[in-house]
């Protein structure tokens, strides 16, 4: 079941779900729209290795806005600090940004039950488009689980601005 | 929880679910699968969230239109689909998605409330050729938990589409 968005207003307030900032004209019928933060991140080799560390370059969105260039992933991240021990939560982009072209994650839309943070998000466009700091880029919404709760625990956990992927932190833990 | 080909069958037999047209003969076990419409826009400019989309309109021909990869094409499901009670999810098939088409890059969240003509944001990996009324996707319908509130009362931006929707998010940017 998906929860309605007078029921993620009622659980942004008891503490079943957790938002801040949280306002309440960002709720929807079923979801609750997200602000793009202003620091983006690109992989600055030529070659992304799923193995190593990947270095990347930090960039801020200025006021006027930063223009997305199609063929380059940027990662970027909510404003908002969001998470629930209770429900799992899904993130997509907003059909206005679907409509420009722009892909705001990439293959993950599920979140882990327990992960509080803000939210990576996964920018790619299919055309160059400019884009703008604290724009309401992002829709997540939040379905009830079953059976026992485990909370996350893992290597994103508290994430404050976007986090490459540690992929290679596996790989290591598992050598 | 999903509801199944019969369930699905029997909200729209109360009303409870619309699907327009609806073709029995379209549902699956757990989906409605529904069809490209036969209009496409196609962008293929600089676009900027802040001023609306410049595009031109095309009427996919019976023997079908190519489809290039760079390009963002928003296109238009043939149904017209809504429910008061339960949320929707709108997704591509694994038919489509293994010609290499993106059907929709956005969320697949349709409100409860939301009754539409969904615009379809299309990209594809490489060049191929589509056709109008062909099926394209699966429509998934959710129980919801929690006071239902509807997208009609809500004062949201696509409340009463027929047709292919630019975005409108430089309405909130000036």
């Amino acid at each position: 079941m998906i929860l309605t968005g007078p029921e993620i207003t009622e659980a942004a307030s008891d503490g079943r779900i957790r938002i801040a900032p949280f306002h309440g004209e960002q709720v929807n019928p079923n979801s609750y729209n997200v602000r793009l933060g202003d620091t983006l991140l690109t992989y600055t080799g030529n070659v992304v290795d799923a193995h190593s560390a990947n270095p990347t370059r930090a960039v801020k969105i200025a006021e006027e806005g930063f223009v997305l260039q199609p063929d380059q992933l940027y990662l970027g991240h909510t404003v908002e600090r969001i998470g629930s021990d209770h429900y799992v939560p899904l993130l997509f982009g907003r059909s206005s940004v679907g409509r420009l072209g722009l892909f705001v994650e990439i293959t993950a839309p599920i979140g882990d039950i327990g992960f509080h943070g803000q939210w990576t998000l996964m920018l790619s466009a299919v055309r160059p488009l400019r884009v703008y700091p604290g724009m309401k880029i992002g829709q997540i919404m939040f379905f009830v689980s079953q059976g026992e709760i485990d909370l996350y625990e893992g290597k994103y956990q508290a994430a404050t601005g976007p986090q490459e992927s540690r992929y290679w932190h596996d790989q290591v833990a598992s050598a | 929880m999903i509801l199944t080909r019969q369930a699905i069958s029997q909200a729209v037999a109360s009303g409870d679910i619309l699907i327009e047209p609806f073709e029995p003969a379209r549902l699956s076990p757990n989906a409605y699968d529904w069809r490209l419409g036969d209009r496409i826009r196609v962008c293929d400019g600089e676009l900027d969230a802040a001023v609306p989309t410049d595009y031109e309109e095309i009427v996919i021909p019976p023997e079908g239109l190519v489809l290039r990869p760079g390009r963002l094409y928003l296109g238009i499901t043939h149904e017209r689909t809504g429910s008061e009670r339960f949320a929707q999810l709108l997704n591509g098939d694994r038919t489509v998605g293994g010609l290499g088409v993106w059907v929709h890059v956005s969320a697949p969240l349709g409100h409860v409330g939301h009754a539409i003509n969904w615009t379809l944001e299309i990209r594809v990996a490489q060049p191929i050729r589509v056709y109008p009324y062909m099926t394209f996707g699966k429509i998934v319908f959710l129980e919801t938990f929690g006071t239902r509130t509807s997208y009609q009362q809500v004062g949201r931006k696509y409340t009463r589409t027929g047709g292919i929707d630019i975005s409108r998010l430089h309405e909130e940017l000036t």
